[in-house]
């Protein structure tokens, strides 16, 4: 029986390790991670009002890839800015993200290019065309911030300077829509894209903008996937790609979104230009993923305050009390968490911490939690200053006459003490939340689907920018106007300190 | 009078050689005094003379270095049970200290219930005999910021009483007040004694403490320098620092 199993193991061992060797090593536990920022159709974006639904053509190829290691896909969509911290942070296998293949980026990474492409120079419809960049000298362009356009137009600046003549002026945005609305609301002359794009767009910016200029950059040709460095894994990738190309797969995808014909016939659709479309805002207003993008960024707000404010009690409590060591280290925590910028310290909590405890980019460290934590920590060190200024504001004689009549310390401080701080802190407190509530929109850059990353993969896909602001701030102000109501209810229970309500009260 | 140099298990609260510092500086001087049930004492003196360290030494808020304080038979010391000594020495004052997000009636609930345990209903009723008896049984459901000075003051008086003291420690209970508030103030004072209950009574104010006390205690640099009966003292103190404070008291 056991020599049977042992040799059933002995049969079945080296198949498992030829699977093995054959997958990169990327891919472990039966995943298969991407990093990916959908806001890039057709490359990489959400198709639909649910903000789970990714779509388009790198999408398609990582699911490609999965089936093809016969592995599950987990995406993880973030800012592109975060997709290489996270590749490097090993939070995903590779990073699939309508990024090209580029030689400054191959110093870091490994890139298999799947796909070619051509960098355009965008206008509004009248501009006339021109023939080389140097051409933009003194006007100003939109690029999509973390892209690598923004470099090379520095370059083109190095030469305009040298030639004596005014440089591009640039200006970066963290989402390729923003950067298109810059044109089209008329702030910046021209943005840089790649034709892919203006495929997908083709319904939405025809009629409003025309292409000036097809630069010859030869950085700019190819879409890469790209991965940490490691040879073997990159030669694996490579022939995953090139099977997948020969047998004329990647061209059906690309052909699926379409990837293909001549971009100077994009924009020859015409579209009547749209006003304030409210069905599209209704339809936002009503729509489950505003709704989940809410209900998101309310409980992450509620839960960070109030573990802010569970901790920033005791830690007021010793702050206020004798000097020792514990009170010159929270001094130390209160100064550096309010001194550095909330989006630095959850870039640092998602992409760093992994870097030093590996325990951190495991799965279980949800974007959702370590923007809890993030929030917490900051949130405390601006809460522990109120509630130190209310416990102090707290007549000693009461803690006096509490001791005289033999109650306790925690008796004094719950029945005492904490009523009394409680009606000093409330107000501050109402406005740290209302802070918190919008604050939260930062954690769209590690991944969390609230309320504002909801809008703005939504504007992404449609463009209808107006609408979908609109629809979120209708969310942004209901929440805020909620708690500004709940604090008028909760002051009115505070009566005792107002000698003056307090007898109308009784009248 | 001349104390033994042993406390007196006897009395009310028996002190010998009470003595405290704040760091180097000497608050109470070798305190000796004796006080029997039922007794008024006025405890007089200039700003600074320890008067409020004295008296909050009694219930321990202030914790003496060196001595004995003995009340009722007990040592009171660093393992006093605190809860049963605050129980039976309650204390009143200057600026009341009345909670003042509870009503009047949970002021005299509050520290029954949590450190008695007393329930809610009894706490109450015995809450509303006090305030009847400090003539503000009518304020029980209002809160303190809508009552007078004086008004506060017996609320004070009856959230003390409500613990059922043998002693209670008034620390200048007058001071913030308008004479007429002051006098029936007084008049409460009186019947506490007369319910057995001991008074000691830290204040500036003359007449309350030639009409009240039983004996007046004059102290100076933290030391007691005088017990004697008031019609003594206002006549004839003993002491050069006595006759110089009663001669600023009575120009000012």
């Amino acid at each position: 029986m056991l020599a049977a199993a042992l040799l059933a193991l002995a049969v079945l061992l080296p198949a498992a390790r030829a699977l093995a060797d054959d997958l990169p090593s990327f891919v472990h536990d039966g995943q298969l991670t991407l990093c990916t920022n959908p806001t890039l159709p057709p490359m990489t974006f959400v198709n639909g009002s649910d903000t789970n639904a990714l779509a388009g053509m790198d999408i398609d190829l990582a699911r490609r890839l999965a089936a093809y290691w016969h592995v599950a896909l987990i995406p993880q969509t973030m800012d592109f800015e975060g997709l290489f911290p996270s590749l490097s942070a090993q939070r995903c296998g590779m990073v699939i993200s309508g990024v090209l293949r580029q030689a400054g980026r191959l110093r870091n990474y490994d890139a298999v290019a799947y796909l070619d492409s051509t960098v355009v120079a965008v206008a509004r419809v009248g501009t006339p065309k021109i023939r080389e960049m140097a051409d933009l000298s003194g006007q100003t362009v939109a690029v999509q911030s973390g892209t690598s356009y923004a470099a090379q137009i520095e370059r083109e600046n190095d030469r305009l300077r040298a030639s004596g003549r005014p440089p591009i002026i640039l200006q970066q945005y963290p989402t390729e829509d923003q950067v298109v609305q810059q044109v089209l609301i008329g702030r910046v002359h021209a943005f840089i894209s790649q034709d892919v794009e203006l495929y997908y767009r083709q319904k939405q910016l025809g009629g409003k903008v025309t292409i000036i200029l097809t630069p010859d950059y030869p950085d700019f040709h190819q879409f890469a996937v790209y991965i940490r460095k490691d040879s073997r894994d990159s030669a694996l990738l490579q022939k995953a790609i090139d099977e997948l190309s020969q047998k004329g797969e990647i061209a059906a995808m690309a052909k699926k979104w379409g990837i293909s014909g001549d971009h100077q016939s994009v924009f020859t659709e015409r579209n009547a230009p749209s006003r304030f479309d409210f069905a599209t805002f209704f339809g936002a207003l009503f729509s489950t993923a505003f709704l989940k993008g809410a209900a998101l960024t309310l409980v992450i707000a509620l839960l960070s305050h109030l573990t802010a404010i569970a901790i920033s009690i005791p830690m007021a409590m010793k702050l206020n009390g004798r000097d020792s060591i514990i009170r010159r280290l929270l001094g130390l925590y209160v100064a550096v968490f309010r001194g550095a910028p909330t989006l630095l310290q959850l870039l640092f909590i998602w992409n760093a911490l992994p870097q030093f405890f590996p325990i951190f980019r495991e799965h279980w460290f949800t974007p959702f939690l370590a923007t809890w934590l993030s929030l917490s920590i900051n949130e405390s060190a601006y809460q522990v200053e109120i509630n130190r200024a209310a416990l102090r504001a707290v007549d000693p004689g009461q803690v006096l006459a509490a001791d005289a009549l033999g109650m306790t310390t925690a008796q004094t401080y719950r029945h005492v003490i904490f009523p009394q701080a409680l009606r000093i802190a409330l107000p501050p407190t109402i406005n740290e939340f209302i802070s918190l509530l919008k604050t939260t929109s930062l954690a769209s850059v590690i991944s969390l689907q609230e309320l504002l990353a909801v809008t703005q993969i939504q504007v992404a896909r449609t463009f209808q920018f107006t609408e979908y602001y609109a629809a979120a701030l209708v969310y942004y102000l209901a929440m805020v106007f909620f708690f500004l109501f709940l604090q008028k209810r909760i002051e009115r229970r505070f009566i005792w300190a107002d000698r003056n309500k307090a007898s109308a009260d009784a009248a | 009078m001349q104390l033994s140099t042993s406390p007196d298990p006897t009395a009310r609260i028996s002190i010998r050689g009470l003595s405290k510092f704040y760091k180097d500086y000497l608050a109470l001087d070798r305190i000796d005094l004796d006080i029997s049930k039922g007794e008024k004492i006025v405890v007089l003196g200039p700003s600074g003379s320890g008067k409020s360290t004295f008296i909050r030494c009694l219930n321990r808020i202030e914790p003496h270095d060196s001595g004995v304080l003995m009340i009722d038979g007990h040592v009171i010391d660093d393992r006093t049970d605190l809860t049963a000594l605050r129980g039976s020495v309650g204390m009143v004052f200057q600026n009341y200290n009345l909670f003042p997000h509870l009503s009047v009636l949970d002021n005299c609930t509050l520290a029954p219930r949590l450190v008695r345990g007393i329930t809610k209903s009894d706490a109450e009723a015995t809450a509303r005999r006090y305030l009847s008896q400090v003539n503000i049984a009518e304020q029980a459901e209002k809160f303190p910021i809508q009552l007078s000075g004086g008004q506060q003051q017996r609320v004070a008086i009856a959230r003390a009483l409500c613990m059922n003291p043998e002693i209670i420690l008034f620390d200048e209970p007058t001071a913030a007040l308008d004479p007429e508030s002051i006098s029936g103030i007084v008049g409460i004072m009186r019947d506490l004694a007369d319910q057995g209950i001991t008074t000691v009574c830290v204040t500036h104010e003359m007449g309350f403490a030639r009409h009240i006390a039983d004996r007046i205690v004059f102290m100076d640099r933290g030391a007691v320098l005088e017990v004697t009966p008031p019609e003594e003292f206002f006549t004839a103190p003993r002491t050069e620092r006595a006759r110089t404070f009663l001669a600023q008291m009575i120009r000012h």
